[in-house]
């Protein structure tokens, strides 16, 4: 991999990796359709993409600083006394509950599905389906807004209608963290599966995004620290690596700044059509080997 | 739900999970793993487990006033 070709895939992944895109569909549809001859399959790729995931998660921490503190610190509180008694402490159970779901299907699934489905063919297809779900999610959205809010007028009254990510139920942040499971599939897009969850479960728009970034911190960290010793291997080059760190930390920093603006009153369905228009495009270069 | 029995059983289960990620970080155990070899995440990921095991065992334990 070129200097260039390592900023790039660093600047792709720090932005798709939390808009509802996939990062891994794109990292494997990517250089496929720009025929990049270097092989993911590499010893050296795998520290690369540990410093990558570790630069998103470092961008997380930066923007959600005060909040993690007082997560923490929620949690240790609670855990303690055996009891919830602030949202701080209650948000930080229900980070634990829906990480737990992940990180278990995460440790024993996923090198096996990663590897069965591989392919760009396959990441293509599951990005139509990523596309599909989000618009999915979007439909069963409206109509709850139908429901709960006929007589709003603007967004902002509609999403008014929802609740904050401290409200949603110990089984839905479960079953969300458990979703997070399906982005194991490249083209399947953890952020867009955990924010769509978030909305069918009843959260705003914008408090289903912070919900989805909270969740996938732990996550993100906790799979880029357990590999960092493959960083000190031999015939690692760590400065190009870590440059391409850097840049997927801004790009996720300014991918999550602008997501969680834009979903104050924003909808998945931009994102929706573009996986599926992506796809399908992806799917016809590869056929035709354009 | 508060009850002793059930605060008893998670702080059990804990402890089963302590053994198990003791077990793979030494290499021990070798299931769903990819092969031989020390299995840290598997590890690092039952100590998750049993450190959640004994929070749910304090909430369920029933409290006195």
């Amino acid at each position: 991999m070129t200097v260039a070709q390592a900023l790039f895939m660093g600047l792709l992944q720090g932005a798709s990796e939390l808009f509802p895109v996939s990062s891994l569909g794109h990292a494997v549809l990517v250089p496929s359709l720009l025929r990049w001859n270097f092989k993911q399959t590499d010893p050296s790729f795998v520290p690369f993409l540990v410093l990558l995931h570790l630069g998103t998660a470092g961008a997380l921490l930066v923007i959600y600083r005060d909040e993690w503190v007082a997560i923490i610190r929620g949690f240790l509180t609670a855990a303690l006394r055996g009891e919830m008694r602030t949202d701080s402490e209650r948000l930080a159970m229900l980070l634990l509950v829906g990480t737990i779901p992940a990180a278990v299907l995460g440790v024993f699934l996923e090198s096996r599905i990663k590897s069965l489905f591989a392919s760009p063919y396959e990441a293509a297809g599951f990005l139509v389906i990523n596309g599909l779900l989000m618009l999915g999610f979007e439909q069963l959205r409206r109509r709850a807004e139908h429901r709960a809010a006929a007589s709003a007028k603007s967004r902002d009254e509609q999403e008014a209608h929802f609740a904050q990510a401290e409200r949603i139920s110990f089984r839905a942040a479960a079953l969300v963290g458990a979703c997070q499971a399906l982005a194991f599939f490249p083209g399947i897009s953890r952020s867009g599966i955990t924010i769509g969850g978030g909305l069918v479960a009843g959260l705003r728009h914008q408090e289903a995004a912070r919900f989805s970034f909270l969740l996938a911190t732990p996550v993100i960290l906790g799979a880029g620290i357990v590999e960092v010793p493959q960083l000190f291997a031999s015939g690692v080059p760590l400065g190009e690596y870590l440059a391409a760190a850097v840049l997927s930390g801004v790009a996720a920093y300014a991918s999550a700044r602008f997501l969680l603006r834009y979903f104050r009153s924003g909808r998945l369905d931009p994102y929706g059509w573009y996986c599926i228009a992506a796809g399908l495009v992806s799917l016809a270069l590869l056929r035709f080997s354009l | 739900m508060k009850s002793n029995s059930i605060a008893v059983g998670l702080g059990v289960l804990g402890v089963v999970f302590i053994v198990l990620a003791v077990l793979y970080a030494l290499g021990v155990l070798q299931l769903f793993t990819s092969g031989p070899g020390n299995h840290y995440k598997h590890a690092i990921l039952l100590v998750v487990l049993a450190v959640a095991s004994f929070v749910a065992a304090n909430f369920a334990r029933p409290k006195t006033v």
